[in-house]
């Protein structure tokens, strides 16, 4: 049933084509003489009814696409298989399709969109990353594939440990591995990173790596200056390992809500848990 | 002379079908646009080419090369990112001011675990010709046996729509899932008297009956959890099911079985320390 109307489809095109090809259409402006007029309409007809085709064509792949997308790709081949060049031209169409969108998906949820390089003596992977939902840097990172896999060029910022994490993981073995494990520093730190960016307090120190960060926080009514000190001694995590708070009022860290608030900072990233203090009160 | 009023048919069929011409144009340009016409032009070239007569077989069978390279990029793929995706589709919700917004919806598996997620990405081209993509809502949609360990993290991950984490920890989590079969299963076969797994090989207990005392079983646990954060944490932990008759006998060797097990852990890893274990009983 697809079969007859793809063969009449493409049949229709081809012979548009020529006719289009062979026809020069001469721009639509006002003509005057029934020549001129009828050789006009005559073009118009010829393209109208090549969009037509087109666009049927256009549907059959879809629906083509569509019924691959459900069953797989070769149930759906065989359905569809009236073994026309016309039909196995659709097919290839709605599977080129597919193949192109499924690659895009693996892109998008954060594959290494791997490469071949250098005439397959080498390949170079993508590190994508980001946080909540919001797409950051992506890292790009060569391996030579030569007797032992070599790390080759790449634009990973240096206080990210990627040799001794190659080497932890088994690199030689287990390219997984490694791969997710510098994937998984390389995102604690872009999220790191973005937390700092929606500063709403002072921040007094910070490094490369933001895995420290030393905030100035502000108790309104007595307006005491309250030090906030985060550690993110594990790389591999975006929240803090220790949170130190100093005050001159020696009471006021060991009190009930700023133990709380030190719970929270180790639980929630750090520019909610700001927000979240700020609505409380105990900040300004 | 020319006769004004066939003139002014033709003018008005002129119109018409001028009209028509870009009626269609638009119905194309739209399906392109919210992915129901969904050819590129690399497609709309070979059509055109295959269907102009000349150089139709050329055309076709470069197009049969690109397929099939196509296929092994996705092959490479599918094997380093440790997803098998079965379809992915999207639709346009909203395009203009160099924001798109699309809904897609990607299906696949981990491994044994079968995921299904729909989101919706808003791309803004600035002026810089950067683009800013982000996952404006997450849905997560996966089998009910494989939700209960990771219902937590789940709900966590479509409240941030950090859809990156979830594909990163689902990843970790199932290669942890497949340490464990993969140990469960090794052990039950090379000590089949005294190995069982009640549940299956992808269950989390694996069950020690000492040969000479019935009754008194060990259970290992073997947990594997997601926490809300997408931490993957394995923990194994060693119940004894002793009959109140052997505890009266020997209480001391049975008693601090539990422990001295999680001292194995930390010393051996998870392996060794079983082996030890199993070979202890067997003795």
């Amino acid at each position: 049933m697809e079969g007859e109307a793809t063969k009449g489809v493409l049949s229709v095109l081809s012979r548009l084509e020529m006719q289009a090809r062979s026809r020069k259409a001469k721009p639509p402006q006002q003509q005057n003489s029934v020549k001129e007029l009828k050789s006009t309409i005559d073009a118009l007809i010829t393209q109208r009814d090549q969009l037509k085709a087109q666009i049927e064509t256009q549907m059959c792949v879809q629906k083509l696409r569509a019924a691959m997308d459900k069953q797989g790709a070769h149930e759906a081949d065989e359905e569809m298989d009236d073994g026309s060049e016309n039909s196995k031209l659709l097919r290839l169409m709605a599977r080129h399709a597919q193949l192109k969108d499924l690659l895009h998906a693996h892109h998008l949820i954060g594959g290494y969109d791997i490469v071949k390089t250098c005439q397959g003596k080498g390949v170079c992977v993508s590190l994508a990353t980001g946080y909540e939902g919001v797409y950051l840097d992506t890292y790009n990172l060569e391996i030579d594939l030569k007797e032992t896999l070599r790390i080759g060029r790449h634009n990973i910022p240096p206080f990210i440990p990627v040799n001794s994490l190659a080497e932890q993981s088994n690199m030689q073995t287990d390219i997984r591995a490694f791969l997710g494990a510098l994937s998984q520093h390389l995102n604690a730190f872009a999220g790191r990173k973005q937390q700092e960016l929606h500063k709403s307090v002072e921040v007094l120190e910070t490094n490369a790596l933001c895995s420290i960060l030393v905030l100035l926080l502000t108790v309104p009514r007595e307006k005491i200056a309250v030090l906030c000190t985060l550690d993110y001694a594990d790389h591999t995590r975006c929240l803090p390992t220790r949170v130190c708070i100093e005050c001159e009022d020696k009471e006021l860290p060991g009190s009930p809500h700023w133990k709380n608030n030190i719970t929270l900072l180790k639980e929630t990233p750090v520019h909610k848990a700001l927000i979240t203090m700020k609505k409380m009160g105990y900040i300004v | 002379m020319e006769n004004v009023d066939e003139v002014s048919v033709l003018q008005g069929q002129v119109q018409r079908l001028q009209a028509e011409v870009s009626a269609l144009q638009a119905q194309q340009q739209h399906g392109r646009r919210d992915g129901t016409l969904p050819l590129t032009g690399r497609l709309q070239d070979t059509l055109a080419e295959v269907c102009g007569g000349a150089g139709g077989e050329e055309a076709l069978s470069r197009l049969r090369e690109e397929v099939q390279e196509l296929e092994r990029d996705l092959h490479r793929q599918t094997e380093l990112n440790g997803f098998s995706l079965s379809s992915c589709s999207s639709r346009s919700l909203q395009h203009g001011g160099g924001v798109l917004v699309q809904q897609l919806c990607i299906a696949g598996s981990c491994s044994e675990l079968d995921f299904q997620v729909e989101f919706q990405l808003t791309s803004d081209l600035k002026e810089d010709q950067r683009c800013e993509r982000k996952v404006t809502e997450l849905n997560v949609v996966m089998d009910a046996s494989d939700q209960q360990a990771l219902s937590s993290f789940v709900s966590g991950v479509e409240e941030s729509r950090d859809l990156l984490l979830f594909f990163r920890s689902l990843r970790t989590f199932s290669e942890r899932c497949n340490d464990r079969r993969r140990t469960f299963q090794h052990f039950q076969e090379k000590y089949p008297a005294v190995v069982s797994l009640p549940g299956g090989c992808g269950s989390e207990v694996m069950t020690l009956h000492h040969p000479e005392l019935p009754g008194c079983v060990l259970l290992v646990h073997w947990s594997v959890e997601v926490s809300r954060e997408g931490g993957v944490t394995s923990e194994l932990d060693l119940l004894t099911k002793i009959p109140e008759t052997a505890l009266q006998m020997d209480s001391r060797a049975v008693g601090g079985a539990a422990e001295a097990f999680q001292s194995l852990l930390r010393i051996l890893g998870p392996e060794a320390a079983l082996e030890s274990l199993i070979q202890a009983i067997s003795a």
